[in-house]
């Protein structure tokens, strides 16, 4: 493991990045949602939905390397799970087409967390439609309008949470301001939601803060690049020069090779993995008197204290609801 | 200066950082040592890499665990 020192000053230098980047985007965002926010439902609601048919466990799915190396949708699809699924919204159409969907298994959420536009076309693969009115859609106050509007326009039920960003800061932060707004005309609010960064470790949080489940089981959440994968790919996900020196101390420090003994894998991590990863076992730990966390991806940065690894294989056959 | 340079990063290899290289060796415990504060800032500052979204923190430990009504 890195040193404190390290960890936060990465997550410092990519907090501040967002800040400067997207707050005014996150705020455009909010305004043009608030509308609908004040019309649709608070995923509040989502647990008087869930009263009676309250399942134990959870899957969130996850679009890491790991879930197509291991075949396991397939393996999922054929099981006879009867938990919650969450799905994060860019493997959506693929575990639709690979059989896990809501006439299968029938409490069935998807997620947005990241704010971009580009983010409506994980909505717009044609099979979607062919089950949207049977999927809970989990989306933040500041999410792109254009990306809630076509999971809408498909059918999916909108649900709203807030996205923590900067609550501490008080009555003048944008989280209690915008929050004071939604309140004008829903009185409950919404739940806030930790993302910590990415959709996966918000669909973690989602689960067990929300939908109340007491054991969460991860798959392809790899927070990480598997040996295989290319430089180019790497590069381009954190943004860092193509011709970076891979000899210099600072790509070592920037992409660390991990061993995972519990999967006796390898994994190579990137500064946006590492502040990914670094954060979501912090809340695992932090919480593991209210959750238990089951890593089923088979690989992966994502172990340590309070996660237990498990195969996928194993994880359905001792948790089946 | 070339010799300047070698011997600074034969100064700073650290034992786990030779072991690095070997399969299933954990990675460094501090990694951190190898550049300045500074630099390590300036670098990734100038990527730009964000992520999907930011990660929330506060003094209020608790609240980073999400609140049930805001």
């Amino acid at each position: 493991m890195q040193s404190r020192g390290y960890i936060n000053t990465l997550e410092n230098i990519l907090n501040k990045i967002h800040l400067d980047n997207s707050y005014e985007n996150w705020i455009h965002n909010f305004s043009l949602n608030l509308n609908d926010i004040w019309k649709e439902k608070s995923a509040s609601d989502l647990i008087q939905f869930i009263k009676n048919k309250q399942s134990d466990s959870a899957i969130v799915i996850g679009a890491g390397p790991s879930l197509i190396k291991h075949n396991h949708l397939e393996l999922l699809s054929k099981s006879n799970y009867q938990g919650t699924i969450i799905c994060t919204d860019r493997i959506l159409a693929p575990a639709l087409k690979a059989g896990v969907t809501p006439d299968k298994f029938n409490k069935f959420y998807v997620i947005t967390i990241d704010t971009a536009q580009i983010i409506k076309n994980f909505y717009k693969d044609k099979i979607i439609k062919k089950y949207a009115n049977r999927i809970n859609g989990i989306f933040t106050t500041v999410n792109h309008p254009d990306t809630i509007s076509v999971a809408r326009n498909l059918g999916i039920k909108i649900h709203w949470v807030h996205a923590l960003i900067d609550y501490d800061e008080g009555k003048k932060s944008f989280n209690q301001m915008s929050a004071l707004m939604v309140r004008a005309k829903k009185p409950k609010g919404l739940p806030a939601i930790q993302t910590g960064g990415n959709v996966g470790t918000s669909a973690w949080f989602i689960a067990w803060r929300i939908l109340k489940c007491k054991i969460v089981c991860l798959i392809g959440i790899d927070h990480s690049w598997s040996e295989n994968d290319s430089w180019h790919s790497m590069a381009r996900h954190c943004n860092v020069p193509i011709n970076m020196n891979k000899k210099s101390q600072i790509f070592t420090q920037l992409f660390p090779r991990v061993y995972n003994p519990e999967f006796d894998t390898i994994c190579i991590l990137d500064p946006i993995f590492q502040y990914y990863s670094n954060a979501f076992k912090d809340f695992i730990h932090r919480s593991s008197s209210k959750v238990k966390t089951i890593n089923a991806t088979q690989g992966g940065c994502i172990f340590g204290k309070a996660i237990k690894c498990v195969s996928f294989k194993d994880f359905l056959i001792t948790y089946p609801k | 200066m070339i010799f300047f340079l070698i011997t600074m990063k034969t100064n700073f290899k650290s034992k786990s950082q030779i072991n690095h290289k070997i399969k299933k060796t954990p990675q460094s415990k501090d990694n951190f040592k190898n550049l300045s504060k500074q630099e390590f800032e300036e670098f990734v500052s100038n990527t730009g890499a964000a992520g999907s979204f930011m990660i929330f923190r506060s003094k209020k430990k608790i609240d980073e665990l999400g609140l049930d009504n805001l």
